[in-house]
């Protein structure tokens, strides 16, 4: 056990918060504005990957041919440490970035790697994940969205709905049925499709906090090549559960991000007026507080656990649900207690006179309630791990 | 980076555990309740052969020479078979205690035996009415803030009695302490030897608690009700699932603590906060859905589900309650933050 940093890797994190430091002004002008609100503000998140991708930070721990830098697991978790405190902008091809490429490097043609990887890295191409259907949501696996071989291609056609940055989508990875006659985990395919082909539309879907950060994709007799197919065609549900890993396990929850959270959280106590105090004085919020440490320093320590294992050749199977579990219910907490903090003014919308950081903090704590809805619902967390991680019997 | 244990240390966690599963059974334990020495020296004989006992002691006195990092797992095995013998007290707090803060004469007269079993030491720490194992042969007690090692003939004691049959609690009504029984170093021993037994005692309690976890997932498995076993039931599947993630979260804890403790990093009082609050709290679940799966025979003192149970409950509450140590790390994150 040793958790002090390699030379090497001290020599990584400095060079990175170096950078970092040395591009402040360029990380100002790209957070002034919100990337959700489209047009020349998301260009402007693109130009900021690009700046990434040309230092060589866009995706640190993938091999140099793809435009990485072939850092370590850690070196990665240092990369993004620094760039949370940095306060760099939001990764907007995160779902590119973190659940479709590794997803490629363990089951992708070379081909497919070759045409997607560093276009990924560049943000030339932003992807979409396309899961989720009207009626296949937790049950994912009874999905109807069909691919029909014709010739070199499969014919897509069916509705994919909630789809993360649908109306800023050039490619989205879709799971199709293309064995309508086999069991319904068995004859599905994990395909590549590109977005702006003739048969994809996108409706937007404005969420709860008004921000249009999904869609409704709807196939309709849309075409991709045959060599799009990942892994072998209608064995697709293996692939998407190695996709399904990545973003439980380690993709979308960074102990970074809590920490961040926490310390603004621990600032707005000691600002926020609370009988006659200041909510900081409270013994019931300093309770929270403490609790609140407790948690996100835990996620750290449980962070490091993870990455030694998958450092020494281990792998995350369904214990991938406990960090997810764990972190998205952490989140929840952690905003609500922001909401309680700020009192009668936690409702304080954008654009009101006395909002809070302009009303963001409502919208944080919504979306960390639909931290416990996407990546598989708690409760389909809670029902992976006790039935596949403590081996109770399917219902 | 390594978050992880080398080769060695867990081939010494698997020798013990061994050695625990063979002879600290729940038989093993019920008999020592009815028994009023409460302790098996026969079996702490065969930890000290292995090195366990003296594993914290340096080796210039006949110790291992070992730290708290590779203890954390033996301690764990010590709560998941509930060993009744103090190797929190002993070789956790007390024995370190000598050579951290002892006189020279005390280390040579004392830290030879404690290593190699012929002789107990317990710790008696202002936070608590009364000292556990206070019969032992020497008895590290606070008084005032300070710490003196005290033999048996400096001692008067009052025995306590426990719900957790194997726990010997004494109360100490006199204590005769001098300027030859004191420890140097003023106040800090006394925080150093607070801070290393509530580590210890969150790292009991994650044993404690994978034990009941284990149990139940065995017992919801072969008991039936309504026509299927009840571990099919989502309603108690998703207790299991919670209670393992608590469980699992507080071994990140309890681990940390140890290497925080071990490397003397100035984050070690919060890093034994965060493992104590947070084992105390996870035990206090597993504890709770354990008795509430097994149902009625749970509830039977002829199960032998009450023996953790009781000894949970005794340590989810020593060396600082889960509040209590929520309340140190409010201080602190307000003390320093910004
Ligand atoms: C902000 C956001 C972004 C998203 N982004 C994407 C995306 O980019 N791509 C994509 O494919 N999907 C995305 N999703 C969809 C997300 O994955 C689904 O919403 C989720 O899997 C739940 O499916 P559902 O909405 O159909 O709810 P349902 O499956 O209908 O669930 C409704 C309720 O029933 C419970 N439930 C269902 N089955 C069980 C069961 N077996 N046991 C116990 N309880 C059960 C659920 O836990 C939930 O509480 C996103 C969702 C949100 C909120």
């Amino acid at each position: 056990m040793d958790f002090e940093l390699s030379p090497e890797d001290a020599a990584f994190r400095d060079e990175v918060r170096g950078w970092l430091a040395e591009n402040r002004d360029q990380i100002e002008h790209v957070r002034a504005v919100n990337w959700e609100d489209g047009g020349e503000r998301f260009e402007r998140y693109r130009e900021w990957e690009r700046i990434l991708f040309d230092a060589g930070w866009g995706a640190v721990t993938w091999p140099k041919e793809y435009g990485g830098r072939g850092a370590s697991l850690v070196q990665q978790a240092l990369f993004t440490d620094e760039y949370v405190r940095a306060k760099g902008p939001d990764r907007i091809n995160r779902l590119g970035l973190n659940l479709l490429a590794p997803t490629l490097m363990l089951h992708g043609t070379a081909e497919q790697r070759e045409a997607h990887l560093s276009k990924i890295a560049r943000c030339d191409e932003i992807w979409c994940q396309g899961f989720s259907e009207p009626n296949a949501g937790s049950d994912l696996a009874s999905l109807r969205t069909r691919a029909v071989r014709d010739g070199d291609d499969f014919v897509i056609t069916g509705q994919k709905i909630w789809t993360s940055l649908g109306v800023f989508g050039d490619w989205i990875f879709v799971l199709c049925r293309t064995n309508p006659d086999a069991p319904k985990h068995k004859g599905i395919s994990f395909i590549l499709c590109d977005m702006h082909a003739p048969g994809v539309e996108v409706r937007p879907l404005v969420q709860i906090n008004g921000d249009a950060r999904f869609a409704e994709i709807f196939f309709t007799e849309a075409r991709t090549p045959a060599s799009n197919v990942v892994g072998a065609v209608d064995e697709g549900w293996r692939v998407a559960m190695t996709t399904l890993g990545f973003e439980r396990g380690t993709g979308l929850g960074s102990p970074a991000v809590f920490n961040r959270i926490l310390d603004e959280v621990v600032d707005l106590t000691r600002r926020s007026p609370r009988d006659g105090g200041v909510a900081a004085d409270d013994p019931d919020i300093r309770r929270r507080v403490a609790q609140a440490y407790i948690e996100t320093r835990i996620f750290e320590l449980s962070s490091q656990r993870t990455l030694t294992r998958l450092a020494k050749g281990g792998t995350l199977g369904p214990e991938a649900s406990l960090t997810k579990l764990y972190w998205s219910e952490m989140e929840a907490r952690l905003e609500e207690l922001a909401m309680d903090v700020l009192g009668p003014r936690a409702e304080l919308a954008k654009g009101s006179p006395g909002a809070e950081r302009n009303g963001d903090w409502y919208s944080e704590y919504l979306y960390a309630r639909a931290s416990m809805i996407f990546a598989g619902t708690s409760e389909v967390q809670k029902n992976v791990i006790a039935q596949r991680v403590l081996g109770l019997p399917r219902e | 980076m390594d978050f992880d244990f080398s080769e060695e240390q867990y081939l010494l966690r698997d020798t013990v555990r061994d050695l625990l599963r063979r002879e600290c059974t729940p038989k093993h334990i019920r008999a020592l309740y009815d028994d009023p020495g409460g302790r098996s020296p026969e079996r702490w004989r065969k930890l000290a052969e292995l090195g366990v006992v003296g594993l914290t002691v340096p080796e210039e006195y006949g110790g291992s020479g070992m730290n708290e990092v590779d203890l954390v797992l033996l301690l764990e095995e010590a709560g998941r078979s509930l060993l009744p013998e103090p190797l929190l007290e002993h070789t956790a707090v007390a024995a370190p205690l000598l050579a951290h803060a002892g006189s020279e004469a005390q280390r040579r007269e004392w830290l030879p035996r404690l290593s190699s079993g012929e002789a107990t030491a317990s710790i008696g720490l202002a936070s608590s009415p009364f000292v556990a194992d206070a019969t032992a042969d020497l008895v590290v007690l606070e008084r005032d803030g300070e710490l003196h090692a005290l033999t048996q003939d400096r001692l008067t004691l009052t025995p306590l009695r426990s719900w957790d049959g194997t726990r010997r609690l004494f109360e100490v009504t006199a204590a005769e302490t001098g300027d030859d029984t004191r420890l140097a170093g003023g106040r800090e021993p006394a925080h150093w030897a607070f801070d290393h037994a509530a580590a210890a005692t969150a790292t009991v309690l994650v044993g404690v608690a994978a034990a009941l976890l284990d149990q139940t997932v065995a017992y919801v498995q072969q008991r039936e009700q309504f026509g299927r076993r009840i571990g099919a039931f989502q309603a108690v599947q998703h207790k299991l699932a919670e209670t393992l993630l608590l469980v699992e979260s507080a071994r990140s804890a309890v681990y940390y603590a140890a290497y925080a403790l071990a490397n003397e990093l100035p984050d070690a009082p919060i890093a034994v906060s965060v493992a104590k609050a947070y084992a105390s709290d996870a035990e206090r679940r597993a504890n709770y859905e354990a008795l509430q799966l097994h149902g009625g025979i749970g509830f039977t003192w002829e199960h032998d589900l009450h023996l953790w149970l009781k000894r949970g409950k005794a340590l989810e509450i020593a060396y600082g309650d889960a509040d209590w140590h929520r309340r140190r790390i409010a201080d602190w994150v307000y003390a320093t933050a910004n």
